[in-house]
């Protein structure tokens, strides 16, 4: 249990000076000397483009890569609700220390204080930096920015483009990197999957890259590599996810001593439409905004099949409310999540498959009229109407949490830089600001922190530090690499097996669902362990990967992403087992007070836990960071 | 942050050769000799109108109309609208098919501006060429007789006229001809307004019901005219 | 809920397969049985690809990835429409119940020269891409914005602007057309970044850059026929291409 490899580099002096007196303390890097260093950024969402754009501002030598056909596609463009900064425009409140207390406290005090302290406070330099891009958000009739409350804030915080405000904002972003693309200050590498990462002497000095049309690997050498390749939530398979969001970067890092931290924190969103059969690929997030004005209820009998609209109000159980009457159908997502689970489970559950609560906008069509409603939801309906073929305006919604965001992600010290000198980890591909679960509204803001306001200053520790010593592709290093990933590839493509590697995700997946989902027992979580061991092993045997290695073959890739996938699967479940507690996001039935509320263990895992690779088939390492608290006092979070 | 990037952000090309070298501005000059043309088609009626005063207002007319110099210099720049408005749609319609070189087995059209009209604007285009050329030669060229007007010696251009729609086919395919210049002008004029950037959310739905009334009404008058001439 | 349920149908379908840009392609056909209604149209495909693999035929690339009709990954000319026959909706988002037992459907990847095939229904778009870094932003260096709310923006100015924002950049508007023009592509972020004080300083450079950028990528020319209009996904106006037309003209003429 040694942590000697953990120091957060968190600096010392108040908190509100933190942040301060380490840039004024970090080292600087010549103005002329930046394009002297060459930084790779891979995902270009909302912390790679924002992050490829800043450095390459500076002057740095930036190569951007992504999955996709182009930057503007990844997943940060899917987020729908807003992103909160600690504006205080509506005059109702709101301060960096409160958008701070009420991260820490939504993350369920599992979070780095500095860093969320920090990422509180350039929230508001990111809503300058949007607007000045052309991000259209809403507006008052005064012409003023509109914000509204969002996701168990007590505070109007949130700003919003429509549904879309992640579209909007990685729009912006990807605008600012392709505006450095032009001005040939960013090289752009799309359709690239990352296979390898390059170390030097103990260095990340660079990665090799699979091109996607052609089949060819690529090297790239770098002064530093920065990850910003997103969340792993489709471990689970089933996830609002985008189907191409995958480990494998964060996982070849991890493989190549970056350490993982609390990989077992991941949040379910509880506002997503229902599974509806097998043959489902992806689940479909409806807006957590539409917890404003729905209210959420099941029948109070067991096994009520009637339709919603012969139930009456007396024999409806509206038990967000009943539970949590101060913050009532806005309590927090974890939260809201495991009650729709447990009404489930007591054989509540609606629709066909009994796994559905209601979302009900009646008594907010009767109160505020139809053409509001559609007003402020209308698309969000029209999404619902479109998948389901019922209409939402006549007949409550059906929801069901789905996995949605993984807080867990390669740790990261205070300078975002991992255990690996030289990788930076950015926005959800790290661990840092989210604690146990996240709140609604925060994920823009921190993969925006991390890459418009974070990175650009932080980098330069490294690089004036430890970045003298060029590095080539020649290297025997890239050689190396290249050879592993062939190696691997060849492997998959000459197993010939009878299963296609997107069966294998969704036993995953089922595995994961089941036992290291929303609630999580010591026995589940051996028995998955055992469980994916074994799938694994079927997998490297049995797994039908078709094609070629040459040219564009998705399947080959799927199988890559699966085979990490059934890895970290394994971490996620002794992550779990290993924490004996429940907190955020991650709820032990062994832990729980007795009114079926997250029970914390403050004394024995106010701590990160840090995953070391040993091996594949080998139990990792386990390490701790303590985590201090002095600017806020550990409490039991309470939305009663 | 530095500078690094302040003064380096690209430019556009210099206006000189932005007009003709870019898609967008050979389209206004398509909408702005189209809508020039429109101009010349309602002189054209106004003037054809005085067919109905009788001969000699619409003889004189005709006379007063070539018996200046003027004329020449009217009569080049329309010639160099028309083959402006021609060249330039050839080509867009070239580059058009170039940009697709490989065809869908199956295509659908289903845009609120697609109909009969926009569809055919290539045909009826030539086809009103091929119109143009006639009518020169059957009018403009045709028949010479001579009159005397308050005691000026003129052309009878009236009788042309009449004589010419007085036999039936002239008369068909003189209104076939009006009926496809009325298709092209249906797409042509409120497009033009499209593609000089005059159309808005504000005016949208009056330009385009003013480029409807243009489109079929003057060619419905010439039809008019024609069919008056026949019946006289 | 399940695989064998009576309401499932049989499909017939046609579809492209090119193995490379290099090689030329043609039009195959599949049957599939027991399609659910419920699927996305894009779930009837995974499930051809299952069957294809376990008749070892190559599965049918096709491009896809948020499946929520947002990252503009997902393409096809679906029996003649972009994107299949619902109004403002991506194929993502189309559903199997649109079709009925025993339909054939036809299903070609996006055509344009500027588009180029990279294997059966997959195309490149980078030249949106390229027409973005010609001029698709605003050039402000992070750390030098203003306080955002310093400018007022009138809120009908601002959900105008949103309205051309809406893109996706998928190219349904290019492949749609009859000309494969991208005016619509173009005229969403040119309109999108005039209407807003904040493109005010480079709106001339912008339009006239991104404008010739896009002709050099081999698009063809707008004729107006607002088949763009009627294929987009996010049902962006062809009034957001006369602004760009208004844009060009006063950039050329006046600056």
């Amino acid at each position: 249990m040694s942590s000697h490899k953990l120091d957060s580099k968190v600096p010392s002096g108040s908190i509100d000076q933190k942040w301060n007196q380490h840039k004024f303390q970090s080292k600087m890097i010549n103005p002329s000397n930046k394009r002297k260093y060459k930084i790779i950024v891979v995902g270009t969402g909302l912390a790679g483009s924002s992050a490829a754009a800043s450095l390459a501002q500076l002057g740095y030598e930036v190569s951007a890569f992504c999955i996709q056909d182009s930057p503007r596609r990844a997943h940060s463009i899917a987020a729908q609700g807003g992103i909160n900064a600690a504006k205080n425009y509506q005059n109702d409140g709101d301060s960096v220390q409160r958008l701070f207390y009420d991260t820490i406290k939504g993350g369920d005090f599992r979070a780095r204080e500095a860093n969320v302290y920090r990422l509180a406070q350039v929230s508001t330099s990111i809503i300058d930096q949007c607007v000045a891009q052309g991000v259209p958000f809403a507006r008052e009739y005064g012409g003023t920015l509109s914000n509204r409350s969002f996701g168990g804030a007590q505070v109007s915080r949130t700003f919003y483009a429509r549904g879309q405000t992640g579209q909007q904002l990685l729009l912006g972003a990807y605008s600012a990197l392709m505006r450095m693309v032009g001005l040939g200050k960013v090289k752009l590498y799309p359709r690239r999957e990352m296979t390898e990462l390059v170390l030097v002497d103990g260095h990340a000095k660079g990665a090799v890259f699979k091109n996607l049309i052609t089949g060819e690997y690529e090297s790239h050498a770098a002064d530093a590599v920065i990850l910003a390749t997103g969340g792993y939530g489709n471990v689970y398979y089933l996830s609002t996810n985008a189907m191409a969001c995958n480990t494998s970067a964060n996982w070849a890092a991890y493989k190549k001593g970056a350490f993982f931290g609390n990989p077992c924190y991941t949040q379910i969103h509880p506002t997503c439409i229902p599974v509806h059969g097998e043959n489902q690929a992806k689940l479909t997030l409806m807006s957590e905004s539409l917890r404003n004005d729905g209210r959420v209820w099941v029948p109070k009998k067991v096994g009520d099949t009637r339709p919603p609209d012969q139930i009456p109000a007396e024999e409806r159980d509206y038990y967000l409310e009943r539970i949590y009457p101060s913050f009532g159908n806005l309590a927090p997502r974890d939260i809201s999540s495991r009650q729709a689970k447990n009404m489930c489970d007591e054989g509540r559950g609606v629709g066909s498959s009994g796994l559905a609560v209601y979302l009900d906008f009646k008594d907010a069509i009767q109160r505020d009229g139809k053409s509001v409603v559609e007003g402020k939801y209308g698309n969000l309906f029209d999404m619902y109407q479109r998948i389901t073929a019922e209409n939402p305006y006549d007949v409550p919604m059906r929801i069901f949490p789905a996995v949605h965001y993984t807080m867990g992600g390669l740790w990261v010290d205070y300078n975002l830089m991992s255990t690996i000198p030289g990788l930076h980890v950015l926005g959800e591909a790290n661990f840092s600001d989210h604690g146990a679960n996240r709140l609604g509204a925060s994920a823009l803001m921190q993969g925006l922190a991390d890459g418009y306001f974070v990175i650009p200053y932080t980098i330069g520790n490294y690089l004036a530090a430890s970045a003298s010593k060029k590095i080539e592709t020649n290297h025997e290093a890239f050689k190396e690499a290249t050879e592993a990933s062939l190696i691997r590839e060849n492997k998959f493509l000459n197993i010939k097996g009878s299963k296609g590697a997107m069966e294998y995700h969704k036993d995953l997946g089922k595995i994961m669902w089941d036992s290291v989902g929303m609630s999580r027992s010591e026995a589940g979580l051996k028995k998955a362990i055992s469980d994916i061991q074994k799938l694994r092993h079927e997998f490297h045997q049995n797994v039908n990967v078709p094609g070629s290695a040459k040219g564009f073959n998705p399947e080959l890739i799927r199988a890559f992403r699966v085979s990490d996938f059934l890895e970290l699967g394994e971490v996620m479940a002794r992550d779990a087992l290993e924490r004996n507690e429940s907190c955020g996001g991650h709820f032990r039935d062994e832990f729980q007070t007795e009114d079926g509320e997250a029970k914390r263990d403050d004394e024995n895992f106010c701590h990160v836990a840090a995953w070391e690779f040993q091996g594949v088939d080998k139990a990792p390492n386990r390490h701790q960071e303590k985590l201090e608290f002095e600017n806020v006092k550990l409490s039991t979070r309470s939305y009663k | 942050m530095s500078s690094e990037t302040g003064d380096a952000a690209p430019s556009g090309p210099k206006f000189s050769f932005l007009i003709l070298q870019t898609s967008v501005g050979r389209k206004y000059l398509v909408a702005i000799t189209g809508l020039l043309s429109c101009g010349f088609l309602l002189g054209h009626l106004a003037g054809n109108l005085l067919l109905l005063m009788g001969p000699d207002s619409f003889n004189s007319y005709a006379h007063k109309l070539t018996s200046t110099s003027l004329i020449y210099v009217a009569e080049a720049i329309l010639g160099v609208i028309f083959l402006v408005h021609l060249g330039l749609a050839l080509k867009l319609n070239w580059e058009n098919k170039m940009a697709r070189p490989q065809k869908y087995v199956k295509k659908k059209t289903f845009g609120p501006g697609e109909n009969i009209f926009s569809s055919t604007m290539p045909y009826t285009g030539i086809a009103i060429l091929v119109f143009l050329v006639l009518h020169l030669t059957q009018f403009k060229f045709g028949s010479v007789y001579m009159t005397q007007v308050e005691g000026v010696e003129m052309r009878d251009v009236y009788r042309t006229v009449i004589e010419f729609f007085k036999n039936i086919w002239s008369l068909v395919w003189y209104c076939v001809a009006m009926s496809l210049l009325a298709m092209h002008l249906a797409h042509g004029v409120q497009s033009s307004f499209q593609s000089l950037g005059i159309r808005s959310k504000q005016i949208g739905q009056w330009l385009k019901c003013g480029s409807r009334i243009f489109a079929f009404g003057v060619p419905a008058g010439f039809i008019f005219l024609s069919i008056w001439c026949h019946l006289q | 809920m399940n695989n064998s349920n009576k309401n499932n149908m049989t499909i017939h379908l046609k579809v492209w397969r090119q193995a490379s840009n290099k090689e030329k392609g043609k039009m195959e056909s599949y049957t599939l049985s027991d399609v659910s209604p419920d699927m996305s149209f894009l779930e009837m495909l995974d499930q051809l690809n299952l069957k294809l693999m376990k008749e070892k035929i190559e599965p049918v690339s096709f491009d896809h990835d948020c499946r929520e009709g947002i990252c503009g990954m997902c393409s096809l000319m679906i029996n003649g429409h972009a994107h299949g026959p619902q109004l403002l909706t991506t194929t993502c988002q189309l559903h199997m119940r649109e079709y009925k037992d025993g339909d054939e459907i036809v299903i070609e990847p996006w055509r344009s020269r500027a588009f180029p095939v990279v294997k059966d229904l997959v195309v490149d778009r980078s030249a949106f891409d390229k027409i973005m870094a010609a001029g698709g932003f605003v050039s402000v260096n992070t750390g030098s914005a203003p306080d955002a709310n310093g400018t007022a923006i009138a809120k009908v100015v601002a959900d105008e602007a949103m309205d051309a924002a809406q893109c996706i950049g998928c190219g349904a508007c290019v492949a749609a057309c009859e000309n494969g023009s991208a005016m619509l592509f173009v005229a969403a972020k040119v309109s999108q970044l005039s209407l807003l004080p904040q493109g005010q300083p480079e709106a001339a450079s912008r339009v006239k850059s991104m404008v010739a950028k896009m002709d050099e990528m081999g698009f063809g020319n707008c004729t107006n026929h607002s088949e763009c209009m009627a294929a987009c996904p996010k049902g962006i106006s062809v009034e957001h291409i006369a602004r760009m037309n208004r844009d060009f003209l006063k950039s050329s003429l006046l600056q």
